[in-house]
């Protein structure tokens, strides 16, 4: 059996700044259904990148200033509770924001003039992906890169893939599913909780399960 | 400034991110960059070319690095540019544009502009933007300014010129202006291996307090910073004392600022007339060349404070992080970019929210090493010199692929 070997990429994004910002809920649902999807991509998955260090409540910009700076908290819990795993495009995930914010603020009219403590600045970003050094060829191989890889580039294949490809998979899985026939693998790398756990605990979430997989 | 290679950087921030820097550089190899400033040395800008030009060329992309000439007239009407553009409104005759044109004109005469991209610092070298057709070149503008609330007519001036180039870079998303040109966000940054920086042994922390006076018998809360009223050194003492009714501690306010500005001698002394020779204040007047000080009084505290009025950035706040502080800080400026609240700080918008949080972080010493350590992560993240790097790097594909928002390569 031939086997397709695992190229590993990497991304790294510069941010722009639209000079668009919003005080209010009534401006951010304005703005979010104007922006571009890099924005909505950069805010919800890319920006998080860079505190990979740390669980925070919520992963998302936008949760994250209704909650710190609107003080809305039950629209911050909603927003936070979008798990990415439910999208496969942007288009999908700006509209299910957009319908959640709108709930709110006819619930809670009073909330859509509110004023933030601070504005939310929309950025997007450019992001260029390049491939690494890195090849895998088979299970073992995989185990040696995934070990000493950048963390940027374990959320490009585990995190970023997801919207790049249009599935509901990462390209791990992918590549162990489709490549390597290891479906079990697949399946539990799937279930990993990317919410749960920084990128390094990923890694290492990551690694266990290859060794067991290893040790079947 | 001692010279040192990328290398240098690996066992600070990891095998990973300086391969991931050589892995970016390698299709720009041989691109020459030139970055135009106004100052060799002094100031920020001088400081971080210092050590980011000879890491270019590390990399394989030739950076040169040009100061603009001019005499005392074009600086005065420089500075007096660069607080139009901070908000402070200024007379602008037309001989002061004048001047303004005709000594950045005289120094492009002399300018060798065969580059792929040039970098102009700031507002003094702007005028270069007028060679942009004789050249090949991509222009891009790096402002260290916030200009969000500039002089009108000062704008209006520069705003012709600033149009011209091919994107501009900010530190701030509150700094930037309505432009219709591409605009980057720029964090500015420390170098971890600077006097101001590195790690330095226990000993010579614990002599520079003795050197200073100040007994380790209590938490020291300290701000670093000049003595300007925007630091709101009068607020930090307010603050201080609010807090000490509960938990006992030393202040510290160490800067310099006093010899050449008449209006830091004055906020001095208002500064002393309101410690009231309180022992447990300990004013220090610094000057310029106590980085290793400094290094070792952020060290030695067990609060950092910046409780500014008004910031530029306030990259004091990275440099106390980065030192594992935790650090209470003001929402003003760039220091919300880098305290994100309840995870890498403070922030705080009264002297009243201030001695709070002293109270809180001295009560929950935990909290406030987690606050501390995950500062440290976020600066490692953002603003290392390293962190720079790569958004020069990104930037140059970026501006080789106009309009693109995912570059392969």
């Amino acid at each position: 059996m031939e086997i397709n070997p695992f190229y590993f990429y990497t991304s790294s994004n510069l941010v722009e700044l639209t000079g668009e910002k919003a005080d209010n809920l009534e401006e951010l649902v304005a703005l979010l259904k104007r922006c571009t999807g890099s924005a909505i991509f950069y805010h919800v998955f890319q920006s998080y990148r860079d505190r990979h260090f740390v669980i925070e409540q919520y992963h998302s910009d936008f949760a994250q200033w209704i909650s710190t700076s609107l003080n809305e908290e039950p629209l911050a819990e909603r927003l936070g509770s979008l798990d990415i795993r439910d999208f496969t495009s942007i288009r999908s995930l700006r509209e299910s924001t957009i319908k959640i914010i709108e709930e709110y603020a006819h619930k809670y009219p009073q909330s859509k003039n509110r004023q933030g403590k601070t504005p939310f600045f929309f950025c997007q970003s450019v992001s260029v992906v390049m491939p690494t050094h890195y090849i895998a060829w088979n299970l073992e191989d995989f185990y040696q890169v995934i070990g000493k890889i950048g963390i940027r580039s374990i959320h490009y294949h585990l995190i970023e893939a997801r919207l790049r490809l249009g599935i509901h998979t990462n390209d791990f899985s992918y590549w162990f599913r489709d490549s390597l026939k290891k479906e079990k693998l697949a399946h539990r790398i799937e279930g990993i909780d990317i919410y749960l756990h920084t990128l390094e605990e990923i890694r290492k979430k990551i690694l266990h399960h290859i060794e067991e997989e290893m040790k079947a | 400034m001692p010279s040192v290679r990328l290398m240098d950087y690996e066992p600070i921030v990891g095998h990973q991110t300086t391969e991931e820097l050589y892995l970016l550089a390698e299709s720009l190899k041989g691109r020459r960059v030139k970055m135009v400033n106004s100052t060799a040395v002094g100031g920020g800008v001088a400081e971080i070319l210092h050590r980011l030009v000879p890491l270019l060329d590390e990399l394989g992309i030739q950076t040169q690095w040009e100061v603009i000439k001019g005499g005392e007239d074009f600086f005065v009407v420089t500075k007096k540019i660069h607080n139009a553009l901070h908000g402070e409104p200024i007379p602008f005759p037309s001989r002061m544009k004048e001047i303004f044109l005709e000594v950045s004109r005289e120094n492009l005469r002399n300018t060798d502009l065969d580059q792929d991209m040039i970098i102009i610092h700031d507002p003094q070298p702007l005028i270069y933007i007028e060679a942009k057709d004789c050249t090949s070149a991509k222009w891009v503008w790096r402002c260290h300014i916030d200009i969000s609330n500039p002089d009108e007519e000062v704008w209006n001036f520069l705003k012709g010129y600033v149009e011209q180039f091919d994107a501009a870079l900010f530190s701030s998303p509150r700094f930037s202006k309505g432009l219709p040109i591409p605009q980057f966000l720029f964090f500015p940054s420390i170098d971890p291996l600077s006097d101001k920086n590195k790690d330095l042994e226990p000993e010579f922390i614990d002599e520079t307090l003795e050197r200073f006076q100040i007994p380790k018998d209590k938490p020291i809360i300290t701000q670093i910073s000049r003595f300007d009223r925007l630091k709101d050194p009068i607020g930090v003492i307010k603050a201080y004392r609010m807090a000490k009714r509960y938990v006992d501690c030393r202040l510290v306010l160490a800067g310099g600022g006093a010899s050449d500005d008449p209006e830091g001698e004055a906020v001095i002394n208002e500064v002393r007339a309101e410690a009231k020779e309180d022992p447990d204040i300990h004013i220090l007047l610094l000057p310029p060349t106590s980085s290793l000080e400094i290094n070792a009084l952020q060290r030695g505290s067990t609060i950092i404070l910046q409780k500014s009025i008004r910031e530029g950035f306030g990259l004091t706040v990275s440099e106390a992080l980065w030192k594992k502080k935790p650090v209470i800080g003001s929402a003003v400026g760039g220091i919300p970019a880098q305290i994100i609240p309840n995870l890498t700080g403070a922030l705080v918008y009264s002297i009243e929210g201030t001695a709070y949080q002293i109270r809180y972080l001295l009560s929950h010493p935990d909290i406030a090493k987690k606050l501390g350590e995950y500062g440290h992560e976020y600066v490692k993240e953002e603003f290392l010199i390293t962190r720079k790097i790569r958004r020069y790097l990104l930037l140059f594909h970026a501006l080789s692929h106009p309009g693109e928002r995912v570059i392969n390569l």
